[in-house]
């Protein structure tokens, strides 16, 4: 076989052998790459920051996403709710799929653990579950009073009674909409919700739906969004270095790389978990694998040249 | 009868729909409050059908003994199983069902997505080749925005994170919107056309 054929029929099964070790080498061996940060996080970042400490403004986070994409959405889902309990902001949660109501238990005790100031009900309200089928009555109803259309809570408790919800009408106190998912199932609260009432919604969605969201974040329909493994990375790193060490957030510091570096020098120990560093860590394995996927596409095209241009001089 | 019933109905209330976004009124919002409520009543209806469907398809398969009928049992035990374990222990944090989300439904889900990304690979190294100008455009668009969404990229020079937001910002942000568009005047198109009785494929093909 010639060198052409040869670099454009690497076996696949050595292919998958290069990747497998790409992916975990890093995940063993940390690099510790640092990830810079892009408008629509640090937008989401600003937009929930800005109901710190406020009794009747909430951010209602929508879990409609499956086991499938959780090495993707689950380090947001935790970024998030790690960002509400640090600084004070009341967090509302629900999903329309089950497996969204199990990700939200999952998501909100292992947060929690490391919060035991924070009491259900009070600091945060978990709707869980709801039947796909009153998707659009809740969507529609929270507009004029939520614990109406929502009506009960994950325990089956009456909303109207709960503490939390004291201060909490409809969404004139829910500050932004996040829609975690790996559909566009956020195009769905633009519809209903911000058409009809005007509520603030954001995404965070997986990698390979990133790019439908942009005309949404240009046109102000979605005021951020979280695209994948990197947008829950940058997610991350913005709770590191401002919501844990209580500082105000600043754009111009954030994309200030040397400075980002001297406040990691300084995070606390909670900031070091494994469980708050995922999507850094899985960064670290996607960009060998991203290099590596280059590699072996830039490889197969070299081999497509060399046998063009020996088909070329045979003729 | 059995077609002009079903199409009247959708005539009737898709005619209210319009009207409800277009005149607002008392009388618009209280229909479709009352909407409202009938459809939180007709969705559990709809899980009822859902789950005698699959007890039905994989009965027949594992009765028949029609081929991979093994799994058909694997789904049915997990059906029985954790609507079981829900019904008696709940769905908290700490219950049998908990344990079953996240030590059978998180691996499985998350090895099946997992996958993609050797397909994806493989693919990518496969079919990926500069064969036309389009192509190349595409691939030389692909690699920059794999390296700008990485570190790498930003360690190697600024300019690929910059370039990369501004492929996603203006040519796929174009591209995108021309797509929503077509795709939206091509949703209302279908709305009126089943509306009108044009398009009746959902009433089980013949006219």
């Amino acid at each position: 076989m010639k060198f052409a054929d040869r670099i454009q029929k690497v076996d696949r099964r050595i292919i998958y052998v290069i990747l497998l070790l790409a992916v975990v080498l890093p995940l063993v061996f940390r690099l510790g790459f640092k990830t810079y940060t892009t408008t629509p996080v640090e937008d989401l970042y600003r937009h929930i920051d800005a109901a710190a400490g406020k009794d009747d403004l909430a951010i209602l986070m929508d879990f409609t996403h499956d086991p499938g994409v959780l090495p993707e959405l689950y380090p947001m889902d935790l970024a998030i709710l790690r960002h509400c309990f640090e600084r004070n902001i009341k967090v509302f949660t629900i999903s329309f799929l089950p497996q969204g109501a199990a990700i939200i238990q999952m998501a909100l005790s292992e947060v929690k653990e490391d919060y035991p100031n924070i009491e259900a009900n009070v600091d945060y309200c978990n709707f869980g579950f709801k039947p796909w089928s009153t998707k659009l009555p809740i969507m529609l109803g929270m507009g004029d009073d939520i614990a109406e259309a929502v009506e009960t809570n994950s325990e089956g408790l009456k909303l109207e009674n709960l503490p939390i919800m004291q201060n909490m009408k409809n969404y004139d106190n829910i500050q932004v909409v996040v829609e975690i998912s790996g559909s566009s199932m956020g195009q769905f609260w633009v519809i209903y919700a911000r058409a009809k009432f005007g509520v603030d919604v954001a995404v965070g969605l997986t990698a390979v739906m990133a790019a439908d969201v942009y005309p949404y974040l240009q046109s102000g329909q979605f005021v951020g969004s979280l695209g994948g493994l990197k947008g829950a990375a940058e997610y991350e790193q913005l709770v590191d270095i401002f919501a844990m060490n209580g500082l105000e957030f600043s754009k111009k510091k954030a994309r200030n790389m040397a400075w980002v570096e001297a406040q990691y020098e300084e995070l606390p120990e909670l900031a070091q978990l494994y469980k708050y560093n995922k999507a850094r860590i899985g960064m670290d394995a996607q960009a060998i694998v991203h290099v590596l996927i280059i590699f072996f596409i830039i490889l197969g095209n070299i081999g497509y040249f060399l046998d063009r241009r020996a088909q070329k001089k045979s003729m | 009868m059995k077609r002009q019933i079903p199409l009247m109905i959708v005539l009737i209330l898709g005619l209210l729909f319009v009207a409800h976004v277009f005149i607002p009124s008392r009388l618009s919002t209280d229909y479709l409050d009352w909407f409202m409520k009938w459809t939180k009543v007709i969705g559990p209806f709809a899980i009822v059908l859902g789950v005698f469907s699959l007890v039905y398809v994989h009965y027949n398969k594992i009765k028949r003994k029609a081929p991979t009928w093994g799994y058909s049992i694997v789904t049915l035990t997990a059906l029985v199983v954790t609507t079981a374990v829900g019904f008696i222990w709940g769905i908290q944090e700490g219950t049998p069902y908990m344990w079953i989300f996240k030590n059978f439904n998180v691996p499985l889900g998350a090895t099946m997505f997992s996958l993609l990304a050797f397909y994806i690979a493989s693919a990518a190294y496969k079919a990926f080749r500069a064969r036309s100008i389009e192509a190349t455009v595409l691939l030389v668009a692909a690699i920059i925005v794999m390296l700008g969404r990485v570190s790498i990229g930003q360690a190697i020079t600024h300019w690929i994170p910059d370039i990369t937001e501004w492929i996603l910002n203006v040519p796929n942000l174009a591209a995108k919107r021309g797509i929503a568009l077509g795709v939206g005047l091509g949703m209302t198109a279908t709305s009126l056309k089943i509306m009108l009785g044009i398009e009746r494929s959902y009433l089980g093909g013949k006219d």
